[in-house]
């Protein structure tokens, strides 16, 4: 991390859902963080905040054409990806950043070889690489990640693997381009806890092999413990808070983050919690309130609060926290 | 994966079985049967036919009808009756007919390069054309192009193929005389060179050829690209983009060999509907084809052509259905394989 500037930045990110009437409404509005070389960034939230979007606008990979960006930067190294061209995109996919998705059932394409399906980034970012030297990558990918006996499984179909076997090889798709940064949006919900376990042991050394930054997604505060250097946490395409890793479970500055720790069981073994014990519902898009989002929810709100919506503050400990009564609920 | 064939295979004679005897059974309880047309005809002609046929004596007696029912096995009941058919069909002969007192399979074979020719020319057109077109509506749907074609393909639905058929003569080979006005061959065919004859083929078989793509473009065109556009939509596809792909290559290499996975499974009820041609264009363009025959037959109660008919075509359908099983299991390891760990 001796480089100064961020690997990634993102900042004032709008994206916008149309709905079914074709009215566009801001569903994140003007998120922003950074992702530093070798760094882990958790993004934490509540399932359908805004996340995923947030993730998917970095590459151009939104769903179209019911969501786009609608304002704000993504900046890779200085280059900012959301005015980029669709060819530009194109060539940073995988060489430089490198997604991994929810579901390892249906991310795979079902009539084709996990060797295959990894072999088509190696053609695609090393057209240069001859046919066998192509085969013995995917062989040592498919090793890296730890699938046992890949001489074999090589020609396998997806559906002859286990959830936690094709997440290994999507995440060994991810590394064939061998991208700087990876984002990992929920690498680990669709599968059952022993096997989460391992996966994320498995990107924790990986990415301190390849010395990657990555965007770690999830709405689980607990499984984010164990691999985030810096934490953020989201509520309703907003973020409320963030800090480093260690500093937000010790001293959490906004009442939802609060929430969400109280909630957690104080027995860490038990990952799989939801975020969600609080009361109230989260504020849908074509009801969110002019003040703070958090307010009905929230039990400290005030006529401030209903009507203002709390910046996004930032402090030189490294926090930073959108609440306008943060200072007096923390003396 | 070869036992699940094998019992597919097996299954073709109970269901083979179900559908003729329902055919046979219908054709026994329908009033009107072929004796009684007989002696229609026989009466008829007796009236308007002039001498030949008033020297035949007018109408049937008691005993040459009945001498008629036995000799068609109208006498037996159905089971005995649908036994003895299946008995001579398993023999390999279906009968004769009662209108033309030629055997079955002579007049329908007669009738197979014509119509042969019209169902697998119209297959192959059918998907040469609708799989790209449907690839392209999908993959711009809402675009120019999708529109701009969307009218055609819709025209072609909207219109009944006879209509486009006679629209297509009257225009094309009535005012225009740019095409012959039907038949299969021209009269001088066999003096024609090799290279002539296919000419000659092709000049008389354009329009009809037309008249059936429209009947099948649509819904073959729609059904390709609605499942491109599902497979689109797919992770694995939201994969192929993030790997870098374009959208031309992550559909070629992706999208598309699922995407004809529904296209694969029509293709066997494609088969026999189309070597059974349709009655309606082969009248309009008067082609000697199967349709027509079957249509005749049916109008005429001559029931050994239809169930002759019959024979072939369900034959086709059910052993078209099992290869279009065969190209999905090609197609789809999950098939191919069976069940994986789950
Ligand atoms: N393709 C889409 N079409 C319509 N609405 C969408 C689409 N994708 C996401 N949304 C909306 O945006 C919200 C945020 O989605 P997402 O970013 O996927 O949430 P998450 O934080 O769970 O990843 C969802 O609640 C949903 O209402
Ligand atoms: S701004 Fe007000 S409502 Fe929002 S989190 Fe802070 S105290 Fe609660
Ligand atoms: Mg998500």
């Amino acid at each position: 991390m001796t480089d100064s500037s961020p690997l990634l930045s993102v900042e004032q990110l709008h994206v916008a859902i149309r709905n079914d009437h074709g009215i566009s409404r801001d569903m994140v509005s003007g998120v922003s963080f950074t992702v530093a070389a070798g760094e882990t960034l958790g993004l934490v939230g509540e399932s359908g905040c805004g996340k995923s979007l947030t993730a998917m606008s970095i590459l151009g990979l939104l769903p179209r054409p019911q969501a786009g960006i609608s304002g704000g930067q993504v900046r890779y190294r200085g280059e900012d990806l959301a005015g980029a061209s669709r060819q530009r995109l194109r060539t940073l996919r995988s060489a430089e950043i490198a997604v991994i998705f929810q579901d390892p059932m249906t991310a795979l394409n079902p009539v084709h070889t996990i060797g295959r399906q990894v072999e088509e980034v190696l053609r695609l970012h090393f057209p240069g690489l001859k046919a066998g030297d192509r085969r013995q990558r995917v062989l040592t990918l498919l090793e890296d990640v730890g699938i046992p006996a890949a001489a074999e499984r090589v020609n396998a179909y997806p559906h002859q693997l286990s959830g936690g076997m094709r997440q290994r090889v999507m995440i060994a798709i991810a590394l064939a381009g061998e991208p700087k940064l990876l984002i990992a949006d929920e690498p680990t919900t669709a599968l059952d806890v022993t096997i989460q376990a391992q996966i994320i042991s498995l990107l924790i050394s990986l990415q301190q092999q390849r010395g990657m930054g990555m965007l770690f997604i999830t709405h689980d505060l607990a499984l984010v413990a164990q691999l985030a250097d810096r934490i953020a946490v989201m509520y309703a395409g907003k973020i409320v808070e963030q800090q480093p890793a260690e500093q937000l479970f010790a001293s959490p500055r906004h009442p939802y983050t609060k929430g969400l720790l109280a909630a957690l069981p104080a027995a860490a073994e038990q990952p799989k919690t939801r975020l969600a014990a609080m009361t109230g519902q989260v504020p849908g898009i074509d009801q969110m309130p002019t003040g703070c989002r958090f307010a009905n929810r929230c039990p400290h709100a005030d006529d401030l609060c209903l009507n203002t919506d709390p910046a996004l503050e930032s402090f030189t400990d490294g926090a930073a926290v959108a609440c306008h009564h943060w200072k007096k609920l923390n003396d | 994966m070869a036992g699940y064939f094998l019992r597919r295979f097996l299954l073709i004679i109970p269901t083979f079985i179900g559908i003729t005897l329902l055919v046979f059974a219908i054709t026994r309880v329908v009033p009107g049967g072929p004796i009684e047309r007989m002696m229609t005809q026989a009466q008829l002609g007796g009236e308007t036919g002039g001498l030949q046929r008033s020297q035949g004596g007018g109408t049937l007696s008691e005993e040459q009808m009945a001498e008629l029912e036995k000799y068609y096995g109208f006498d037996k009941p159905i089971l005995t009756g649908y036994a003895l058919w299946l008995k001579k069909v398993l023999q390999l002969d279906l009968g004769l007919s009662t209108r033309y007192q030629d055997p079955v399979w002579q007049i329908i074979r007669e009738r197979f390069p014509v119509s042969i020719f019209y169902g697998v020319t119209t297959l192959i057109l059918t998907y040469l054309v609708c799989i790209p077109l449907g690839l392209l509506k999908g993959m711009y749907h809402g675009g120019r192009f999708d529109g701009a074609s969307s009218a055609v393909v819709f025209l072609g639905y909207a219109l009944p193929s006879y209509v486009i058929g006679i629209a297509l003569i009257s225009l094309f080979a009535g005012y225009y005389d740019w095409f012959p006005l039907g038949g299969f061959v021209s009269d001088d065919f066999s003096e024609l060179s090799p290279w002539q004859k296919t000419k000659d083929i092709f000049h008389h078989a354009a329009l009809p050829l037309i008249a059936y793509l429209a009947g099948s473009f649509a819904v073959t065109t729609l059904m390709m690209k609605n499942a491109l556009m599902d497979n689109l939509s797919t992770d694995y596809m939201r994969t192929a983009a993030a790997k870098g792909l374009g959208l031309g290559q992550s559909v070629r290499r992706h999208a598309l060999r699922n995407s004809l996975i529904p296209v694969a499974t029509s293709f066997g009820s494609n088969i026999s509907l189309l070597i059974s041609g349709s009655f309606l264009i082969e009248t309009i363009f008067n082609i000697d084809g199967i349709g027509l025959l079957g249509y005749e037959a049916i109008i005429e109660r001559d029931y050994p052509i239809v169930m002759g008919i019959l024979v072939i075509s369900s034959l086709l359908y059910l052993i078209g259905n099992i290869l279009s099983d065969i190209c999905v299991a090609l197609v789809d390891p999950r098939i191919r394989f069976g069940g994986g760990v789950h």
